[in-house]
């Protein structure tokens, strides 16, 4: 597995033990990229901050707490609204955050006095909510601030409310990886055990490293109800803080994003002896093979084949009329950590699609171990990426479609190659049989957009077609499909909802059913 | 069976976990060791019909990746129903070998010597 | 006295309408042609920055990070920006101007940025790079002071001091724009050359709406060069725009070079663009054209459509941008509707000397609340605690106060993100005032639609 050099960072040597090409017959010990280490300066790199990784990524997805930064006000904004983490708590953690406003005279002085009233102000303002995360920064790590000293004074004062300080501020950690670490490790050390769980079952699990990313949690949870599995707390889309604290009552660990929180797992199994059961959610095989496992677990397993006959009988002829459609078409797989794993074997197999390139942006070495192992051979892996890395690979492989971020999205765009985010998703949630059929036509919506041809077209020097008044996706795409498919009666489209998930959350959000009131042009 | 059949064979069996599975990828020495270890050895002896021991929930967890295991090698090799169950135990023996190498004493991974999580 | 000005009495924040000064330092780096800046401190401070800037405006901006780690956070890490400059300027061959942008973190630990500079200067630049032409600019912005907003004025003055040079007087004027979007450029730039002014345009950022092209690998960027900013001495006199982002840069020419300073009014509305024209008109001794009575005419047309009809007494709350948020304010008193809550998310303790605040309070005649150093739980918990609004005027960080108070909102300011292409409308000028009229009687239409409030009335409008 040679070390792949690009162009673009021959002039920094180091960046080459970080990008490798997955060859034929290669193993994971014949080379692997470094991974996780701290960021060559000027780079352009992608990462964010371990503050973020704790708070944006992972605290705040808990969705009845109030989540207050402890710093300057930057922080708090810049985290706030750019991420589709939903809760049936009428979308709290989505709508409100809460900065301590750190100004210069509390440089100098000290915020702790100034971080209590703040805790205070918070809770009057929401009566209702009891509960509430403390995220330190880089500024108030940096002045020595006693966060733990100041929580436990309001909870002194305050008996009905309980806090959770999170001391993970920007610059502890290469990425936004090193936030995920402290927070699931003071999680596990401050309150997991302080409360007992109010859900009864027969069959309890959590479950862990899932965010809800556009309802996803509301997906699993589903399955796991259906198949008369208690959810005991999710860590932490949609999750429940108190929930949360109860994690030690659970039979089982069922772990999703790893990179974000296989920590708490292995903690959990060490000091409460709770079995970690990795899984995928996405992907119609692989997660029909991971409710059979967690049901084979409590041997319940009639229940998960139960659901894997409905839903694939219900989704797999939509799937595979997007298949049909999407064969060989070129993937770069560049997402932030798990999805890199999650998703390389299954898109491959249950799409067609070929993953040409996979790159984690915060991500370990084991996520590179996990993401080569599932990709076809000829793929390019690459660690930490930079801007021109990312420009100089797509001009190399000219892949057909891009799943990364939304910046990263708006760079592909301009040079034509159309992207999905694979953070926040297009049209998700992407798990689940009817959510890994959106995925599919969100792919090919993206691929097959008539907008995307036109862009190609350079009316200076091109020929213009002047006879075509318009295109249809399907116009483009099954243009060199054959008969025997295009004809075929069994396939069909996606035929679910725009808001597929409505029915699932529990508690509608008040205004549910009205329209958008504030449209502008 | 000749070293080179059972190197193939190894190979192919390798390739299912590597492919599918995600239990073999904890994030330190020693996890990766217990599961090599669990899963592994509950896998053969499933295919030896042996009597798997599900006393601790930790058992019941290594099975569950261990059915998965065993019941894809036995609809992917069909070479699997012609072998006897000390064959299949030499077999599993190298793969469980292959695997500690690639996953442990031969892996390029820095962090799974890191002494906390 | 009916209009209060007062700043907001609780000590944190419940959800920002700004976010911190580097963020303002990064936003005036990308106006400028062959500049990428290199932000001094965690990743995050860039990552979210670039994240925020491409949410708004739907296009990616480089900008650098000294990715500085925890060695370098107890250590001093003014190593990782001499690392930082020397792998940017390898990889960007083309870059001549590397502003170096403090935050928070390394402003505590007291990196000395501008040592930094001069080290690299003498020795990096001279020794690796002699035959290029680079230029580095510390700006210390730490977070803890000010806001985006501070942190854009700044950055601006920084860049004019760094480069204006004394020479021959080039006969235009500056134009400091303030924080813009790409239309409001091109509107102010057709006011200029209707009033046939020359002028160096800080900053020209018409660009950043840029096209998807053909051959592909088109980046938007800003356009004021180098020489832009040198020859902003030389100028006949400088507008700007803003009061808040701009004012400090055009009060530095004037008393460094002698370059006369106007500040504001905000061109929002007929009577402060009016305005603006007079003062081009002072500066330069140019008369006003034709075309630009006709343009006023069509605007003052097109406001008289909706103005008494459907703005007139209609109560609006405006955050965001205190020059934007005042001349808002100005405009829709003109429109005859009620500004009765302005927010103004910072600390600034000038805002009690701004003119527009001492004539708002000494005229306005309802009761008007401006919050300084406010929050948008100061407009939502007023909303739930009963408060009447029929609009609100603000950025898209505001979304949800809107939708579930069920007040109309129309997007404006920075950022957008929750609308299509409002980057690519005018505030500025008559063709902002039309357009700003139009939308708000569009918002306040939509509005009744929907909850069924004199829907009817527009049969016949």
């Amino acid at each position: 597995m040679p070390y792949h050099e690009f162009e673009c960072s021959k002039c920094i040597p180091e960046r080459k033990q970080h990008a490798v090409i997955k060859g034929p017959g290669e193993q994971l010990t014949d080379a692997l990229p470094q991974g996780y280490l701290n960021t060559i300066p000027g780079t352009i790199s992608e990462r964010g901050c371990a503050y973020c990784g704790a708070k944006h990524v992972i605290g705040t997805p808990m969705k009845d707490v109030i989540h207050l930064s402890h710093g300057p006000v930057g922080c708090t904004y810049d985290t706030w609204q750019t991420k589709r983490y939903l809760s049936d708590n009428d979308n709290f953690q989505l709508k409100y955050t809460f900065a301590s406003d750190m100004k210069e005279k509390h440089v100098v002085f000290g915020a702790e006095g100034m971080l209590k009233q703040n805790i205070i102000e918070a809770f009057k303002a929401f009566p209702h909510i009891k509960r509430m995360t403390i995220y330190q920064t880089c500024a108030t790590a940096l002045i020595g601030d006693d966060l733990h000293a100041v929580a436990q004074e309001v909870m002194d004062e305050l008996p009905d409310v309980d806090i959770f300080v999170c001391n993970s501020p920007g610059f502890r950690g290469p990425s936004q990886s090193g936030g995920h670490h402290t927070i699931c490790i003071a999680w596990f050390k401050e309150k997991v055990g302080t409360f007992e769980p109010v859900r009864e079952g027969e069959y309890i699990i959590n479950y862990v490293g899932e965010y809800n990313i556009q309802g996803d949690q509301y997906i699993m949870e589903d399955f796991f109800e259906r198949m008369g599995i208690t959810v005991n707390s999710t860590f932490t889309g949609n999750g429940s803080y108190d929930d949360l604290r109860a994690m030690h009552r659970a039979h089982l660990n069922v772990l999703e994003c790893a990179r974000s929180s296989e920590y708490l797992c292995n903690e959990l199994r060490v000091k409460y002896g709770i079995p970690r059961l990795d899984i995928d959610g996405f992907g119609f095989k692989p997660l029909g093979d991971s409710l059979k496992k967690v049901a084979l677990f409590f041997g319940i397993e009639d229940r998960a084949q139960k659901i894997i006959d409905e839903e694939t009988a219900r989704w797999q002829p939509e799937l595979d009329w997007y298949k049909a459609r999407l064969q060989d078409k070129k993937v770069c797989l560049w997402p932030g950590g798990s999805k890199l794993w999650h998703w390389a074997h299954c898109i491959h197999e249950e799409m067609g699609v070929k993953v040409v390139s996979v790159y984690t942006k915060f991500g370990h070495q084991g996520d590179m171990e996990k993401g080569i192992a599932r990709v076809e051979e000829g793929a390019l892996a690459i660690d930490d990426p930079n801007e021109l890395e990312g420009l100089e690979a797509m001009e190399t492989l000219q892949p057909d479609i891009i799943f990364t971020g939304k910046r990263p999205g708006e760079v592909a765009k301009k040079i034509r190659v159309p992207y999905l985010n694979a953070h926040g998703y297009h049209n998700g949630p992407w798990k689940g049989w009817e959510g890994w059929v959106r995925f599919a036509r969100d792919i090919y919506n993206a691929i097959y957009s008539p907008m995307h041809k036109l862009s190609k077209l350079d009316i200076s020097k091109d020929e213009i077609p002047t006879t075509i008044g318009f295109e249809t996706q399907r116009m483009l795409s099954d243009v060199n499909l054959s008969d025997e498919i295009k004809n075929n009666k069994e396939l069909r489209e996606y035929t679910g909802k725009w808001d597929c998930t409505r029915d699932l959350i529990k508690k509608p959000a008040p205004r549910s059913d009205e329209p958008q009131l504030a449209i502008a042009a | 069976m000749d070293e080179a059949l059972m190197k193939e064979r190894v190979e192919q069996m390798v390739d299912v976990i590597m492919k599918n599975c995600l239990w073999q990828f904890h994030s330190r020495a020693w996890d990766r060791r217990d599961q090599n270890e669990g899963i592994l050895t509950k896998t053969m002896q499933l295919l030896c019909d042996e009597r798997v021991v599900l006393e601790t929930p930790a058992d019941r967890c290594y099975w569950v990746d261990a059915v998965w295991l065993a019941d894809e090698y036995r609809a992917r090799f069909d070479w699997l129903s012609g072998l006897s169950k000390d064959d299949i135990k030499v077999l599993m023996k190298a793969l469980h070998e292959r695997m500690d190498f690639l996953m442990i004493d031969g892996s390029l991974n820095l962090e799974l010597t890191d002494q906390h999580y | 006295m009916f209009c209060e000005l007062k700043e907001k009495s609780r000590v944190g924040t419940i959800n920002p309408i700004f976010t911190c000064q580097p963020c303002g330092a990064q936003f005036a780096s990308i106006g400028i042609r062959d500049s990428i800046g290199i932000v001094h401190g965690g990743q995050g401070c860039v990552m979210f920055v670039r994240l925020l800037i491409s949410q708004h405006l739907k296009e990616s901006f480089e900008l650098a990070s000294s990715s500085v780690h925890e060695e370098g956070a107890v250590f001093g890490a003014t190593r990782r920006v001499e690392e930082a400059v020397d792998v940017l300027l390898m990889r960007y061959p083309h870059v001549r101007v590397v502003p170096i942008i403090s935050t928070c973190s390394t402003e505590i630990i007291g990196d000395d940025i501008d040592g930094v500079c001069n080290k690299l200067n003498e020795g990096l630049l001279k020794e690796k790079y002699a035959d290029r032409e680079v230029h580095l600019i510390p700006i210390h912005t730490p977070s803890f002071i000010g806001s985006m907003i501070s942190g854009y004025d700044l950055a601006v003055r920084d860049f004019v001091k760094f480069f204006a040079r004394k020479g021959e007087p080039n006969g235009k004027i500056n134009l400091i724009t303030g924080w813009v979007n790409p239309a409001d450029v091109t509107a102010m730039k057709h006011l200029l050359a209707e009033m046939q002014v020359d002028a160096t345009v800080l900053f020209e950022i018409e660009a950043f709406d840029a096209p998807l092209m053909p051959e592909g690998n088109h980046v938007a960027h800003g356009d004021t060069t180098v020489e832009d900013l040198i020859g902003t001495a030389n100028a006949v006199g400088t507008i700007a725009l803003n009061r808040y982002e701009g004012m400090k840069a055009a009060k530095y020419l004037e008393n460094e070079f002698g370059v006369p300073a106007i500040i504001g009014p905000t061109p929002i509305g007929i009577r402060n663009t009016d305005t603006f024209l007079a003062h081009l008109k002072a500066l330069t001794g140019k008369p006003i054209p034709q075309s630009l009575v006709e343009e006023r005419g069509r605007a003052i047309d097109a406001i008289t459509d909706v103005a008494h009809m459907f703005l007139a007494d209609k109560k609006v709350a405006i955050f965001g941008a205190p020059d934007l948020v005042i001349g808002l304010a100005q405009f829709c008193l003109d429109m005859e509707m009620r500004p009765v809550l302005l927010l103004l998310g910072d600390d600034n303790s000038s805002y009690g000397d701004d003119p527009r605040i001492k004539e708002l309070q000494e005229h306005v005649d309802f009761d008007m609340e401006i919050i300084t150093n406010a929050d948008l739980w100061e407009l939502d918990r007023r909303l739930k605690d009963g408060m009447e609004l029929d609009l609100i005027l603000g950025h898209s960080k505001g979304r949800f106060v809107s939708i579930d108070n069920k007040v109309p909102m129309l997007r404006v300011g920075f950022p957008t993100y929750d609308r299509a292409g409002m980057f690519r409308h005018p505030v500025l000028g008559y063709a902002g005032a039309t357009w700003l009229a139009e939308q708000i009687a569009n918002t306040i239409f939509t509005d009744m639609e929907y909850k069924g409030i004199r829907e009817w009335s527009l049969n016949v409008w």
